[in-house]
């Protein structure tokens, strides 16, 4: 019981972040928005048995990434808004158009995979250890090495496009 | 796949997978609308992270489904594309700004290099 109550208040969490940071017209209000979303998505993970990746999640994501947005929302200052008008009149039927057809493809593949939604899943605790620090860490030097290695090429190549967008940026304004 | 509808995935009480993917359905459609609607690149960002965390609770999700630990593993994979993709279109950002150009997608057509 005590499963669904806390499912429903971080769903609902979630959820109504989610909505606040898509409409707030604030940059900064929509930043700390997405922090209740991560939070929230995080509290489900741990209702899902993924302990490791709940806190990776809090870490990650909620500090590092939204302060990293925040630092630029601070460094823009106030004078960023433009009259961003909604363009929700414009794209209107493409907006629909793309969700219905993301939803179709969805539930195509949906009754493909055989599915039973209504089953319900063990929390932390019942079933095998599949969240911890030490099973995510076997998975990923032997089953999954490859993906692995491949995140260590994704973070270097980030991390060289920053270096050269921010140089390019010093240039335009005058520095070296 | 028998071994995977043990006695421990039945716990009455429980939340559906139905739920949880329902959750992620939701926060998938905000991200999306957000996308295609924002037109500050700053705002569209934020809804790029709504919809990656949509697709790893689904694979959170389904990682306890099929009592696989490899949803959970992809799920931290996203979390570092997540960060490079952050980092990448923050630096474009600033780029854009120190360039003196309006924050504005629909105004930023134009590529030239």
């Amino acid at each position: 019981m005590g499963e669904k109550i806390t499912f429903v208040v971080a769903a609902l969490g979630a959820i109504i972040a989610g909505l606040l940071v898509v409409t707030l017209k604030n940059a900064f209000q929509a930043a700390v928005a997405l922090i209740g979303t991560l939070v929230s998505v995080a509290l489900l993970f741990l209702l899902l048995a993924a302990p490791f990746v709940a806190v990776i999640q809090v870490i990650v994501y909620a500090s590092a990434i939204v302060v990293l947005f925040l630092f630029v929302i601070a460094y823009l200052g106030e004078r960023t808004p433009p009259p961003a008008a909604d363009r929700f009149e414009v794209g209107q039927p493409f907006v629909w158009l793309a969700i219905c057809a993301i939803a179709a493809e969805g539930v195509v593949a949906f009754l493909n995979a055989g599915i039973h939604l209504g089953r319900r899943l063990a929390t932390l605790g019942n079933g095998p250890d599949l969240g911890s620090p030490k099973a995510i860490g076997t998975s990923f030097l032997n089953r999954y090495l490859v993906p692995f290695e491949a995140t260590s090429l994704i973070l270097l190549a980030a991390a060289v496009g920053a270096v050269m967008l921010a140089k390019r940026g010093v240039q335009a304004e005058g520095g070296r | 796949m028998n071994v995977v509808h043990g006695a421990a995935t039945q716990a009455a009480g429980n939340v559906p997978l139905g739920g949880y993917l329902a959750v992620s359905g939701f926060l998938f459609l905000f991200g999306l609308v957000g996308v295609v609607t924002r037109r500050n690149p700053l705002l569209l960002l934020l809804s790029v992270e709504l919809l990656l965390n949509s697709a790893n609770v689904a694979l959170v999700a389904f990682s306890r489904y099929w009592n696989d630990n490899g949803g959970q593993v992809f799920a931290l994979v996203v979390m570092v594309v997540a960060a490079a993709e952050v980092v990448v279109g923050l630096g474009l950002v600033v780029a854009i700004f120190r360039n003196r150009l309006e924050l504005d997608v629909d105004e930023l057509s134009r590529l030239r290099g």
